[in-house]
């Protein structure tokens, strides 16, 4: 369970509401197809502002990961040690993203990686990405 | 670039200055005019970073300047050190001013410190709040923990780690190589913060874990204090003593993902794509090859590997074999961060690697390298400069 969240103006966002209705959507061109993150005005590939949002398949592979041990906030002092990742989506976009509290895997760059998205409440949830097969998707 | 650094000023490293960050941003200012031989009143260019507390006002009025026909300001910190430099330069070319002062001040230990989630969070009840639109501590990245940084370092660690295959003990060596030989170099510098304190290559392997795969040794210090630099034209410089330093190239390169803090770009093993060597070797008119001594901006230890592969220096993935071997030690093929570094000598936001490297270039630095003739600063390519003796 995390302690941090974004303040309520971006959740209220169409990333964060996808997210809290279950689903990982990542902001994409209507003319192109291409996907990008964080969500913009504008597609960077072919500068059409003719955007929306469509559900991610939620197959990744893990670009880095590092285990925070030392706590940067007195809050965060429960939660150390805890594993941040990057993930590098098959729709061509990077995430932050981490190990849900609790969870344990044997970390390897490069490996695949399903989503699975964790709710905390009503407004807000989180996508994370575990290993295929670990309960993910 | 026809420009030249002619003056350092700054003032002590320290974890509590006991003084305001504008106190500080003039005594170091004072301190470069009188090491160029130059007069306050002298002064007609600013060039400060967005994030400094102080502002130009200040400055302009504390000084009681007569006029000042030029300021710009600079993004990102110490992303931009040698971009600061290109801009001071070019407002020179261009005549816009004829000499600038480019300084920082920060009190980075006894006030804000960039290693603490306070800068980017709110405490809202039982939580957390991130109001970031962009890293570190944004909204798509706090939310899992990321949020200075020393994390993304050690994402850009674990990452060049599995690339290049290099398993915990060598990479351990690696890093170990950086931290270590810049302690060595911090050791014989007075300036340095940690010029007392020894480190060994045993110590550093026993050091704590920050977040791994980083340990506590690989981390730069937090710093109170200040630096400022004196730039004027090549034609002025000569009148002047004899301890200008020329800017042969300086310039800025960043590309979508690379700022702030380097989580969207295509590659997180290395921090710089060709283009930003060939476009700074290229404005110098020389190869990684002619260079004799490096000031790689040292955030964390990682830094310096990465840059010397990005740069040319050494071949992709040969940094372990280069630092596990002294290879940026005195005496190597390429002295690296001869000062300690960030790491072991103090943060002053990139002003003093390149500081380092005009002294080197003046020949008075405490860790010389013998006839160094070139020297080469970057902060992970976003913003690197070629100096010459002049
Ligand atoms: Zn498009």
């Amino acid at each position: 369970m995390t302690v941090i969240r974004p303040s309520d103006e971006y959740l209220e966002q169409p990333y964060y509401r996808h997210l809290a209705e279950g689903t990982l959507h990542l902001n994409c061109c209507n003319d192109c197809g291409a996907a990008h993150h964080p969500p913009s005005p504008i597609c960077p590939k072919c500068r059409s502002f003719n955007t929306g949002w469509k559900p991610a398949s939620g197959r990744a592979t893990l670009n880095s990961f590092a285990e925070a041990r030392h706590a940067v906030h007195p809050m965060l002092g429960p939660k150390v040690p805890y594993v941040i990742t990057l993930v590098d989506l098959e729709e061509g976009v990077r995430l932050v993203s981490g190990i849900p509290e609790g969870m344990r895997f044997d970390l390897k760059v490069g490996m695949p990686l399903e989503c699975k998205v964790i709710r905390f409440d009503e407004a807000f949830a989180l996508p994370y990405f575990l290993p295929v097969g670990e309960g993910g998707a | 670039m026809k420009t030249s650094i002619v003056g350092l000023g700054q003032t002590e490293f320290s974890k509590n200055s006991g003084r305001s960050e504008l106190k500080l941003a003039l005594e170091a200012i004072l301190g470069a005019l009188e090491d160029a031989g130059l007069e306050v009143n002298d002064i007609d260019g600013l060039v400060r970073y967005t994030w400094d507390n102080t502002s130009e006002a200040a400055i302009v009025n504390a000084l009681g300047l007569p006029s000042l026909s030029y300021y710009g300001e600079t993004e990102f910190g110490g992303v931009n050190c040698c971009g600061a430099v290109a801009q001071a330069s070019a407002a020179i070319e261009a005549g816009l001013a004829n000499c600038v002062v480019f300084y920082r001040a920060l009190n980075a230990r006894s006030g804000v410190r960039f290693g603490r989630g306070e800068r980017v969070l709110a405490e809202e009840g039982d939580w957390l709040v991130s109001r970031q639109p962009e890293p570190p501590g944004d909204i798509y990245s706090a939310p899992f923990g990321l949020l200075v940084p020393g994390q993304h370092h050690a994402l850009y660690a674990q990452s060049y780690m599995g690339h290049y295959g290099l398993d915990e003990e060598r990479f351990t060596d690696m890093l170990g190589g950086v931290a270590v030989t810049q302690r060595g170099y911090a050791n014989r510098n007075p300036r340095a913060l940690l010029k007392d304190k020894s480190l060994s290559l045993d110590d550093y392997r026993a050091g704590r874990v920050i977040t791994h795969p980083l340990r506590i040794y690989d981390y730069c210090l937090e710093t109170d204090g200040a630096m400022a630099m004196v730039i004027v034209s090549q034609e002025k410089a000569r009148e002047l003593s004899g301890k200008a330093v020329d800017v042969l190239a300086a310039g800025q390169y960043i590309f979508p993902g690379s700022v702030p803090m380097y989580l969207y770009a295509e590659k997180t093993y290395s921090l710089a794509p060709e283009g930003a060597a060939q476009q700074l070797f290229g404005r110098a008119g020389l190869s990684a090859s002619d260079i004799d001594v490096a000031m790689i901006y040292d955030a964390t230890s990682m830094m310096v590997p990465i840059a010397l592969e990005d740069f040319g220096f050494i071949g992709r993935g040969e940094a372990a074999d280069f630092l596990s071997s002294g290879g940026n030690g005195p005496g190597g093929p390429l002295p690296v961060n001869t000062h300690g570094g960030l790491l072991s000598e103090g943060y002053f936001h990139g002003l003093n690697t390149i500081a380092e490297g005009v002294r080197q270039l003046r020949g008075d630095s405490h860790n010389q390298v013998e006839g160094a003739e070139t020297a080469f600063v970057t902060l992970r390519g976003a913003s690197s400069m070629v100096l010459g003796r002049a």
